[in-house]
């Protein structure tokens, strides 16, 4: 998926050398510095990417930790170097990912374009859930968006990113059908979750989620909840009235352990969710295949899946 | 319209887990902050027991790295710094409070790091906003036994020096006269006090726990002409601060939409309005010559 440091390397060195013959050739043009560099804020945008660019673009992710809440990020030094090289940067954006808007600005660049795929997919601002790489329909256009930046950079190799553009949307299949099954099976399923992260997939297939939602976003700012949401969501699993609890990997507090218990002790299956692309092994197509696999596993067999192997 | 939600409240209120797991741990707290706090506004120590709740947010904060109980965490931290605070033993006022300022910008900044690591590496949500500012509705249900655990010993460390602690408060000579070991009285209090700001800690955060801790005894202080009435209508507002904060809170859901408001925020504004009646009735009476209220000792 990504270029080894080692080439990175050896063709900064050659640019590097290239740049100084060129100074001292007299005519000394913009420094060329091998293939154009593109950041995926999150993982699974820069997996996009990759899959649609490399090998003649360089693809970066930001927030790569799955342990790590993206939503609390900090950003370094080094993250603003990776910016300040970047010719294309994908963003989540509704606030997901607002730490990067400063960076960007603080290190401007003519050429560079930033791709916000909340307004891409033309969602309100006020749109409540950020996780928008849940939602079957978010990938291939960005995959679309990404082919057609690259091309505008790269015009030698546009058809080879359109292709692979068109290449990605076709790998999505298997999972489009398993969706698809899903709910022609399952359509309606209650369901109970912590944070919204997999919230827009659940939909897609059908699943209704009985969380209230203020509590679902007190979770995910890590703000005070309501007692009469937490009642709510602890009387959905104490009385079964959920199928299946679908928990967020990684993102923990106290409520949301205890919530886990309560699951774990009213034999509700439980399907961890991730916030970020688990790694190694997967790749973007992969990793949702394998959260749709857990979340069949849990409906049609109660069976629990907690974390994601390899 | 108000009866009808009255009652609603009042059907949902009391059968909500979430808010009796609240009232317990909130009035366990309230209790103990209500007597500890007393002897610790009169020995004029505020300043310390605050720099003592906001030392014990490292250890709440060091607690969900560890992954264990939040107020053992609250606990371990409060008591080593009140073992510190009260070993330095320094005599003059100024150093103490310099020394106690010392240490609780010490407490924080090793919670600004324990709070970061929470996040980045434990990747828990909220920590800084539970540990700093509370989250009672968060309590795990488990944590009740444990913490009326904890107010029960706090309690019953304050009655048994509370003979000694007043007569040492009012005269260190007078106590030595009468047997009293100053030191160990002293050092006993230390340790209530660090009971009192881990409960204190973990009901309206590190931060807010002084609210708890000097707020209710402060009020009962400026109206109260003797200890024992100090004592009890120290521990009323602190109750009734508590609990109607939690039940505001908990009517909030219905004013706004579908969010409450903090409960840390409802139970400070309670304590604060106490302070002002208090102040005002303290006020009221200065004018006539009636016996001087007990608060010869004022808040630092």
């Amino acid at each position: 998926m990504r270029t080894s440091d080692r080439t990175r390397w050896r063709r900064l060195i050659l640019a590097g050398l290239a740049g100084y013959v060129a100074l001292a050739a007299g005519c000394a043009p913009q420094a060329n510095h091998g293939p154009p560099v593109a950041i995926g804020v999150e993982s699974q945008y820069a997996n996009v990417l990759s899959q649609v660019g490399s090998p003649y673009v360089t693809v970066r992710a930001i927030e790569t930790n799955p342990n790590t809440d993206p939503h609390d990020f900090e950003a370094s030094p080094a993250v603003a170097r990776e910016i300040d090289r970047a010719s294309l940067i994908v963003e989540n954006g509704l606030g997901y990912d607002a730490w990067i808007d400063p960076l960007i600005a603080a290190v401007p660049r003519p050429d560079r374009r930033v791709l916000v795929v909340s307004r891409l997919l033309g969602l309100p601002a006020d749109t409540v859930n950020p996780h928008l790489w849940y939602d079957p329909r978010t990938m291939p256009a960005v995959a679309r968006a990404a082919a057609a930046a690259f091309a505008a950079m790269d015009p030698a190799h546009a058809a080879y990113f359109a292709a692979n553009a068109r290449r990605f949307d076709a790998s999505l299949t298997p999972w489009r059908q398993q969706i698809a099954a899903f709910r022609a099976r399952y359509a309606g399923t209650p369901v109970a979750v912590t944070e919204p992260v997999a919230d827009l997939l659940l939909q897609a297939a059908g699943c209704r989620i009985l969380t209230p939602m203020a509590l679902q976003l007190a979770l995910m700012n890590g703000t005070d909840p309501s007692p009469q949401d937490v009642a709510t969501e602890q009387a959905l699993l104490r009385d079964r009235s959920v199928k299946v609890f679908v928990y967020n990997q990684q993102v923990t507090d106290a409520l949301t352990t205890s919530l886990l218990q309560l699951a774990r002790s009213e034999h509700i299956p439980v399907v961890g969710v991730y916030e970020t692309m688990p790694q190694p092994g997967y790749d973007y197509q992969r990793w949702m295949v394998a959260q749709m696999r857990a979340l069949r596993a849990a409906v049609a067999r109660g069976v629990s899946t907690d974390t994601l192997g390899q | 319209m108000g009866a009808i939600s009255a009652f609603g409240l009042m059907g949902g209120f009391w059968s909500n887990q979430p808010v009796r797991v609240a009232l317990a741990v909130g009035g366990g707290a309230a209790l103990v902050c209500a007597v500890v706090g007393l002897s610790t506004v009169m020995r004029r120590q505020a300043f310390a027991g605050h720099a003592l709740a906001d030392v014990s947010g490292a250890g709440g904060s060091a607690a969900y790295l560890l992954g264990i109980n939040p107020l053992f965490g609250f606990l371990g931290m409060a008591a080593g710094a009140a073992g510190v605070m009260e070993w330095a033993q320094v005599r003059d006022a100024r150093e103490r409070d310099l020394l106690t300022g010392v240490v609780l910008g010490a407490g924080l900044g090793l919670a600004a790091l324990l709070l970061y690591l929470d996040m980045t590496v434990r990747s828990v949500s909220g920590a800084a906003i539970t540990v700093l500012f509370g989250s009672m509705f968060t309590i795990p249900p488990s944590i009740v036994p444990v913490a009326l655990a904890v107010a029960a010993a706090a309690l019953v460390a304050s009655a048994l020096i509370f003979r000694p602690l007043l007569v040492s408060t009012l005269s260190v000579d007078l106590a030595r006269a009468q047997g009293v070991s100053v030191r160990t009285t002293a050092l006993i209090h230390a340790m209530a006090l660090a009971l009192a700001v881990s409960l204190s800690a973990m009901t309206v955060g590190a931060i807010l726990s002084t609210a708890l801790l000097i707020g209710p005894a402060a009020a009962a202080l400026r109206v109260a002409r003797r200890p024992a009435s100090a004592l009890v209508l120290a521990a009323l507002i602190g109750l009734v601060a508590t609990w109607g904060g939690i039940a505001l809170a908990y009517q909030s859901y219905y004013w706004t939409p579908g969010r409450g408001w903090p409960v840390s925020f409802f139970i400070v504004m309670l304590i604060i309005c106490a302070y002002l009646v208090a102040s005002g009735i303290a006020r009221l009476r200065a004018g006539a010559p009636d016996a001087p209220p007990l608060s010869g000792c004022q808040e630092h």
